[in-house]
């Protein structure tokens, strides 16, 4: 079982960055390696047991079901369904919480898998940095990007 | 039942930060409001159940019973049992995380307690914005930011 945890602060209030978040349908208009996503037959983002189907930039699908989402908390879980890439038994966790002195956000994002011998390296890389360093980036981009458009309101 | 809840950011290692802050009898060498401290009956200060004495810098005095200690999720909790505060069933933990992206840690010490409802927000602001985020003030210096 290998496990990843990645960690971060954003500058921001959790509720700005969990307004990002909390849309288990909406990584494709943050997330950078996200092409396209639908949450299948027809069902809201915000239905435990929803499922997302999305397209990577590179082309491969992938679908995830929305385990656990709590408003309260400001945590998420989902588990990968199916994918190219050789990731079993992938299960990721979301939680955001408030950094008091200034008004931050400690998010923090993780998950366990297995995969193919001899692939170990290349998936915990790409999950780590391709997925969870570049989300953490991402998200940092469009809420100072979406601050300078309130600042000029 | 009141809660307090106070998070911050030190600028270091959190393997770092914990070395400073795990000794149960180590509050007088980072917390600039004790002034001293000592556990009674020559017990080590992390043995579980282990109690503090210590002397704040305006003269209280306060008495304080290690819960739990873990150095492996780098956290302690522990209760009160005799201050001037007027608190019952007072319970605080204070728990460091490490953030991946750069060496800093995320720290968040929390309290739970009961007390006259006319003096809970006093006491959670004294809680809170004095002894926790003084704390905290104190190990961002100590960490360099």
């Amino acid at each position: 079982m290998i496990r990843i945890v990645r960690s971060t602060i954003i500058d921001a209030p959790t509720d700005r960055v969990w307004a990002f978040l909390r849309d288990f349908n909406g990584h494709d208009r943050w997330h950078p390696a996200v092409a396209k996503s639908a949450i299948e037959r027809n069902q809201s983002a915000d239905k435990i047991g929803c499922v997302r189907r999305f397209f990577l930039r590179d082309g491969s699908e992938l679908r995830e079901r929305l385990l656990t989402l709590s408003d309260l908390e400001q945590t998420f879980s989902y588990c990968l369904i199916d994918t190219p890439v050789p990731l079993f038994n992938y299960v990721a966790h979301v939680r955001l919480v408030p950094v008091t002195d200034g008004d931050r956000t400690f998010w923090d994002w993780r998950c366990t898998f297995t995969t193919r011998k001899g692939q170990e390296a290349e998936m915990t890389r790409m999950v780590g940095e391709d997925i969870y360093d570049a989300g953490f980036a991402a998200v940092r981009t469009h809420l100072s990007a979406s601050s300078a458009t309130e600042g000029r309101a | 039942m009141a809660r307090v809840y106070v998070s911050s950011v030190i600028n270091g290692r959190s393997d770092r930060v914990w070395a400073r802050v795990r000794d149960f009898n180590g509050l007088p060498g980072w917390h600039p409001g004790i002034a001293e401290s000592r556990i009674e009956n020559g017990e080590p200060s992390d043995k579980i159940g282990c109690v503090r004495d210590f002397r704040l810098r305006n003269g209280d005095r306060i008495r304080e019973k290690l819960l739990g200690l873990s150095d492996f999720d780098l956290f302690c909790t522990y209760s009160i049992l005799e201050s001037p505060m007027g608190v019952d069933n007072y319970v605080a933990t204070l728990r460091l995380t490490p953030i991946t992206d750069g060496e800093r840690t995320f720290a968040e010490w929390t309290a739970e307690f009961d007390c006259s409802p006319e003096r809970e927000a006093e006491l959670i602001s004294n809680i809170g914005g004095g002894v926790f985020q003084g704390g905290f003030d104190a190990l961002k210096r100590q960490f360099g930011g």
